[in-house]
């Protein structure tokens, strides 16, 4: 006979459980089980993972949870404390809304084989337990919604098992040698739980007699069970596979409680008592049940029966996927929601036929031909798979976004749909672009495409609060994710569990970049930057070796440090916490909730349990609503242009847009002068210029170092080179080296190459060079005639080692048959293998492109407009301040900070006839939101009392305004007004001196005399004593508030040091030589680790010197040589050979790296005394 | 009672079950049902590594109450022993005083 895991905890359970449910399910089934449990703590969250284990494991199922009873605060001093303790009578939370505390934890099984009732009570049950948490209270259930949640409401059957065990209040009772509190608790219980709902799980780890989870408890749990005649079961309590486990387990509830191990064992012990919790075999569980039985004084027909029920309860509870939990079946709001009352697929038609005339206006002839075709086609591949309801959703929800005002996009495969084309969801036409729709769906794959809406990220959540209200609280919940440990936190949360100092274990994490914690010992053989700790490593070895030799002074922690990079290994990717997913909105019907438990998110709306993984496998319709920044960037640019230029006329003369032959604006701009960017051609030359020119900075997903370069390389001059481009800067591309063929051939250095003539229409594009996904569909298609559908299932089974070969085999046979001769064939083959799963998929491509175009656009039309967008949103991968550095760079004045003109965004304003942007009190440190409005509110001040006054503005953010010069301006009237010589350093030093409470009285002037042209007192009797400050104390001030420098570049106080050390500007760059040696120098403001040809690392660092950006590509050799320096240090010096990349790229290939604050350090020459420098440098 | 860290040798049923202990090159017949249980260890301070998949548990250790005479006949002691998992070497751990009663 096998035994059946009821009670297993998965690595989904996070800080808790160990092992993942794939390999638990392979082990019980190597083992020979034929089910196997899941019950995780608190949720489902590894049960849909669970499901698909044990599917492919060939065993069934079994679904629970274990959740903590929750009880009202008791009055015998039990949980939570209350009544007469310490605490006093009168209990904070023991009035209103009691509080509850945790008494034991369950496991709660759902019954299988009834049509999901016992799912969906699970469901439920799980639901309510998430509900009943407030600050006060944890997550948990009480015996009353246990009770309810048991028996199906409809039948009253039982649908929900309890297992009462070692965690119970039954079983921690018997800890205190207590006889008769564990037995009226097991009482209580039996009392309470509905006939059939109940059963007592007997568990023993083989601790010490008498303590929890001891053979001797088992025994008392038992006899309890025969005394009440209820069903006993035997379980493990496993958290994890294998016996190995049991020290990872140590380190999660270390984790878990955030405490030290050492701090967590001792008498008062908190961790496992032992390590006897994993998934043992059948031979060692029946094995140990005849030890219990031996202890009880019991015989094998008491063994027999306790193994007996478990198996009933274990069949009781076996989950049929399919009519259990609905695997696999997809679910779509219901029609009458959607406000349809004819069939889905006609209104669909309808809406698709309706849109041909505003996509394609005035089309005819061949070319309404081919589209009406591939109309019929797509409504044919929806229909058969009855997904009509879901594109009326995806419609639905992309209507509502619209009609909000808020700017949307469609991204990903969806693009390649003509049917989203003509109803809206899509903005790319898939015609023009040669997408194909089998790439986005196919009747042979039959599961919910993904459909991706880009929003305006500052309105995400409105956009989620509105499709709640639109679609009803029970069909929609947010989609969550899992958040596994990777390198830092793992190297952290290790050091803790260690005890170590946290400072030290914080210096080590930060040198962990990108690499997955498992292979943490490798990368420190093979890391520079890892290279002095695997040192310290190394000697903690050796002075563990020599501890016994003569008096070895032991040197701080270093030996524990072997111990770190081990655990640090084993917590590699575990989950730790659940989170909102960034974008997902689960949409169902009105079922949703019986089907995924849901618990709060930090947004006050519903949350899944269920993470992306999880969606397919459940049938769950999931919707991307991404919220993306430079979305909400545009938008705000294409305000601020109407704000600043209220016409048409105004907004076609300032972005030096094209008039027609009348003399007339182009139709995107409205006659109020408000642009439609989406209805912006996709031809502009002024556009391709500047993206050619490279200097592309806040340009979505051109902006990247590596970006410009193959930017540059490339020259694009159509849109269609945007999307190739796009498509080329990807990790398989960049590996594969496909981008130098393709851009030798297009450049027309090299002759293009079609492996036969028949490829030529499928490569074309990109001058025979394979890049897209749709490319590889063609050529299958036109190599075997298998159809685009089935090409696409060949597409995905690349790179799979075993489908691949039937793949291959198909292919090869087929296009013999086809008359291609092996050597076509060897060749074509190779293309499509090397190809494998990367590559990108065109309508990805041309979807990203849209976006990447229109900012482009409004960076060469209303540049101002659109750095202030940047600004206000900050939507790209640079700091902040290396974007003020390019207005800098483009000659667009920096407005500083006025007290009467900046408000709470960055706004565009004219400054004698020149557009300039004006810094926000924003981004003021320290400044509240609510000083911040009350400023707004009553500007503008005509004297600093005025603003005291009428905005009750603090003595700090007083002198923080003066720091940053926000009173220049009214000090400069009252200077000229007077006379006065004061500077800005006088007046901060004036406000400092005003005590904090009595200023306001002090200056504030009787009534009315505001109204008297006096002018300001307070600054026209500002002594004049201290100097202006310097230009880099301002900047330093500004950095310091601002986090941005305004008045100067940071770089520029280090311009008698970098002239010493004969530094080159990255606008010098440009002129010189390739392959010429120069030193370069500033503020690192980018570090990328791109996939590289070779698996060789390679590590990019962008640095700002305030003329441009230099980007350094640091390859094995210098990255040997900078060490720590590649990613800890902020200002760097670097030497480096010149690279050019194009007509207008250069790069730099560094070959050493400095700290350039570390003076001492830097290669000066000769004779150049460091400390003179550092003095001229202040 | 006298606390211990001595190697002592022992001889097992095929069971696995202690039978008999040398301790001090002195034989001790150990009674029949000895028992068992498994403590934890502080691993983090003993151990110097704890590498994943090493297949021994790092954290049991198997403790094993036994009662013995010396040659059979001597006065019934109780004993305490520990069998290291990984090497299944033996440590005598604990003398109690006098005949303990067995708790469960």
């Amino acid at each position: 006979m096998s035994f059946i895991h009821l009670h297993v905890s998965t690595a989904f359970s996070a800080h808790y459980g160990v092992s993942w449910p794939d390999d638990l399910a392979q082990a019980a089934a190597a083992d020979g089980a034929d089910a196997l449990g899941c019950t995780d703590r608190d949720g489902l969250y590894g049960t849909v993972k669970h499901l698909k284990a044990c599917m492919a494991a060939g065993i069934e199922p079994i679904v629970g949870v274990d959740l903590a009873v929750l009880e009202p605060a008791s009055d015998d001093g039990g949980p939570g404390g209350g009544g007469h303790g310490s605490g006093g009578g009168h209990g904070s939370a023991g009035y209103g809304r009691q509080a509850l505390a945790v008494n034991g934890r369950v496991v709660v099984l759902a019954h299988g084989g009834i049509k999901g009732v016992g799912y969906r009570a699970l469901c439920r049950l799980i639901s309510d337990a998430h509900a009943n948490a407030s600050t006060h209270t944890p997550v948990g259930i009480t015996l009353e919604q246990l009770v309810a949640r048991s028996l199906d409401p409809q039948t009253l059957a039982p649908v929900l098992t309890v297992l009462v065990g070692p965690s119970s209040d039954v079983g921690q009772a018997m800890a205190g040698r207590k006889y008769l509190t564990p037995r009226r608790n097991f009482q209580r219980w039996h009392a309470r739980m509905p006939a059939g709902t109940l059963a007592a799980e007997i568990v023993s780890h083989l601790s010490a007699p008498g303590e929890t989870l001891s053979t001797a408890h088992a025994v008392r749990m038992l006899k309890l069970a025969r005394e009440y005649g209820v069903p006993a079961v035997l379980t493990n309590a496993v958290r994890y596979c294998e016996v190995d486990g049991a020290a990872t387990a140590d380190v999660l509830d270390s984790a878990r409680t955030l405490t030290p191990l050492t701090a967590l064992s001792g008498p008062e012990s908190r961790l496992q008592p032992n390590g006897q919790g994993w998934l043992k075999t059948s031979a060692q569980m029946i094995a140990l049940g005849r030890e219990i039985m031996h202890a009880a004084g019991y015989g094998g027909a008491e063994l027999a029966q306790l193994l007996g029920s478990t198996q009933e309860l274990a069949d009781r509870c076996r989950m049929d996927p399919v009519t259990d939990m609905g695997w696999k079946q997809p679910v779509v709001p219901e029609a009458s929601v959607l406000g349809i009352d004819q069939d889905p697929l006609v209104e669909l038609t309808q809406r698709a036929e309706a849109g041909i005339e505003r996509r394609f206006p005035g089309i005819s002839g061949r070319a309404e031909q081919v589209m009406r075709d591939r109309l019929l086609h797509e409504l044919g591949i929806i229909d058969r798979l009855g997904f009509s309801s879901y594109f009326l959703t995806v419609a639905e929800v992309s209507r509502m976004i619209t009609e909000m005002g808020v700017r949307a996009a469609a991204r990903g495969s969806g693009a390649s749909s003509l049917v989203n084309y003509l109803i809206d969801i899509s903005q790319v036409d898939p015609l023009r672009h040669d997408l194909i729709f089998e790439r986005f769906l196919s009747q042979d794959r039959a599961t919910l495409p993904d459909i991706d809406i880009d929003v305006e990220s500052a309105q995400r959540h409105n956009v989620y609060h509105r499709i709640f209200d639109r679609f009803g609280a029970e069909r929609v919940t947010l989609m969550s994710m899992q958040n596994g440990y990777r390198a830092r936190g793992a190297v952290r949360d290790a050091g803790l569990a260690l005890g170590m100092d946290e400072e030290d274990v914080g210096a080590i994490a930060k040198q962990l970049w990108r690499f997955s914690a498992r292979n943490f010992r490798e990368a420190m053989a093979e890391k520079p930057e890892l290279r002095e700790f695997a040192q310290r490593v190394e000697q903690g070895q050796q002075n563990r070796q020599s501890q016994y030799g003569p008096g070895i002074p032991q040197t701080g922690g270093n030996q524990q440090l072997d111990l770190l990079v081990d655990l640090t290994e084993r917590l590699d990717r575990l989950p730790r916490h659940i989170s909102m997913h960034p974008c997902g909105v689960i949409l169902g019907d009105k079922s949703l909730l019986d089907r995924s438990p849901v618990q709060p998110s930090g947004l006050g709306l519903p949350m899944s349990q269920f993470d992306k993984h999880d969606m397919d496998p459940m049938g769950m319709l999931k919707l991307d609503v991404l919220g993306v920044r430079m979305q909400s960037a545009m938008a705000y640019a294409i305000r601020e242009v109407v704000r600043i230029h209220p016409s048409k006329t105004e907004v076609v003369a300032a972005g030096r847009h094209q008039l027609n032959s009348q003399g007339e604006g182009p139709a995107y701009v409205a006659e109020d002068g408000h642009i439609d960017l989406n209805a912006v051609p996709l031809d502009d030359e002024a556009t391709f210029e500047l993206i050619r020119s490279t200097y592309t900075l806040g340009c979505f997903q051109i902006e990247s170092p590596g970006q410009r370069e193959l930017i540059g390389k490339m020259a694009p001059r159509e849109f269609n080179d945007l999307i190739i481009d796009i498509s080329l800067f990807r990790p398989g591309p960049m590996k594969s080296n496909m981008v130098k063929p393709f851009l030798e051939n297009r450049h027309g250095f090299a002759p293009e190459v079609y492996p036969h003539p028949a490829l030529k229409p499928a490569l074309q594009e990109t001058h025979g060079v394979t890049v897209f996904h749709e490319q590889v569909l063609r050529t299958f298609d036109v190599m075997t005639g298998c159809g685009l559908a089935r090409a696409d299932e060949f597409r995905r089974a690349l790179g799979n080692e075993v489908a691949e070969g039937k793949v291959e085999d198909y292919f090869r046979r087929q296009a013999r048959k086809k008359q291609f001769s092996l050597d076509v064939i060897d060749q074509v083959w190779e293309t499509l293998k090397a190809f494998g799963s990367f590559g990108f998929c065109k309508a990805h491509g041309a979807a990203f492109a849209v976006p990447t175009y229109q900012s482009a656009w409004l960076k060469a039309h209303h540049p101002e407009a659109f750095l202030a967008g940047l600004w206000e949103h900050d939507p790209g991968m640079y700091p902040r301040r290396l974007l003020v550095a390019e207005a800098r760079r483009m000659g667009i004045p920096i407005l500083p900070l006025d007290i009467n003109h900046s408000t709470g965004e960055y706004r565009v304003e004219e400054v004698n006839g020149k557009l300039g942007i004006r810094m926000s009190l924003a981004g003021i440190y320290g400044l509240s939101g609510t000083e911040l409005k009350r400023i707004v509110a009553h500007q503008p001040y005509d004297s600093l009392a005025d603003l005291r006054t009428r905005a009750k503005v603090g003595r700090s953010t007083m002198k923080r305004l003066a720091q940053l010069g926000a009173f220049d301006a009214l000090h400069l009237t009252s200077k000229g007004e007077t006379g006065s010589t004061a500077s800005r350093s006088d007046l901060i030093a004036h406000l400092h001196s005003l005590p904090v409470r009595s200023a306001n009285r002090r200056w504030e002037p009787i009534e009315g005399q505001l109204h008297l042209p006096l002018g300001d007192l307070e600054l026209n009797n500002l002594k004049d004593e201290l100097p202006e400050p310097s230009a880099a104390e301002k900047v330093r001030t500004e950095l310091d508030l601002l986090a941005l420098d305004v008045s100067d570049h940071l770089m520029s106080s280090y311009r008698p040091l970098l002239q010493r050390l004969g530094v080159t500007t990255a606008d010098k760059l440009l002129r010189l030589r390739n392959n010429s040696e120069v030193l370069v120098a500033g503020i690192r403001v980018a570090t990328q680790t791109p996939p590289m040809r070779g698996g060789r690392r390679v590590v990019f660092i962008s640095i700002d010197d305030g003329t441009g950006c230099v980007d350094a590509t640091f390859f094995h050799e210098a990255q040997e040589k900078s060490g720590p320096l590649l990613f800890g240090t902020r200002m760097l010096l670097i030497r480096g050979l010149t690279r050019r990349t194009g007509p207008r790229g250069i790069s730099l290939q560094a070959l050493e790296a400095w700290d350039l604050s570390q003076t001492e350090t830097l290669p000066l020459p000769v004779g150049a005394a460091a400390g003179q420098l550092q003095a001229q440098q202040a | 009672m006298a606390l211990f860290s001595e190697s002592v040798e022992i001889l097992c049923s095929p069971a696995a079950v202690p039978l008999q202990m040398t301790w001090h090159g002195q034989d001790y017949a150990i009674e029949a049902e000895p028992l068992r249980w498994y403590e934890r260890r502080a691993w983090w301070v003993e151990e110097t590594r704890a590498e994943r998949g090493s297949g021994t548990s790092l954290v049991d250790h198997e403790i094993w109450r036994v009662q013995a005479r010396l040659k059979g006949q001597g006065e019934l002691l109780t004993f305490d022993l520990t069998r290291h998992l990984a090497s299944g070497r033996w440590r005598l751990l604990r003398l109690h005083d006098g005949v303990q009663v067995r708790s469960a």
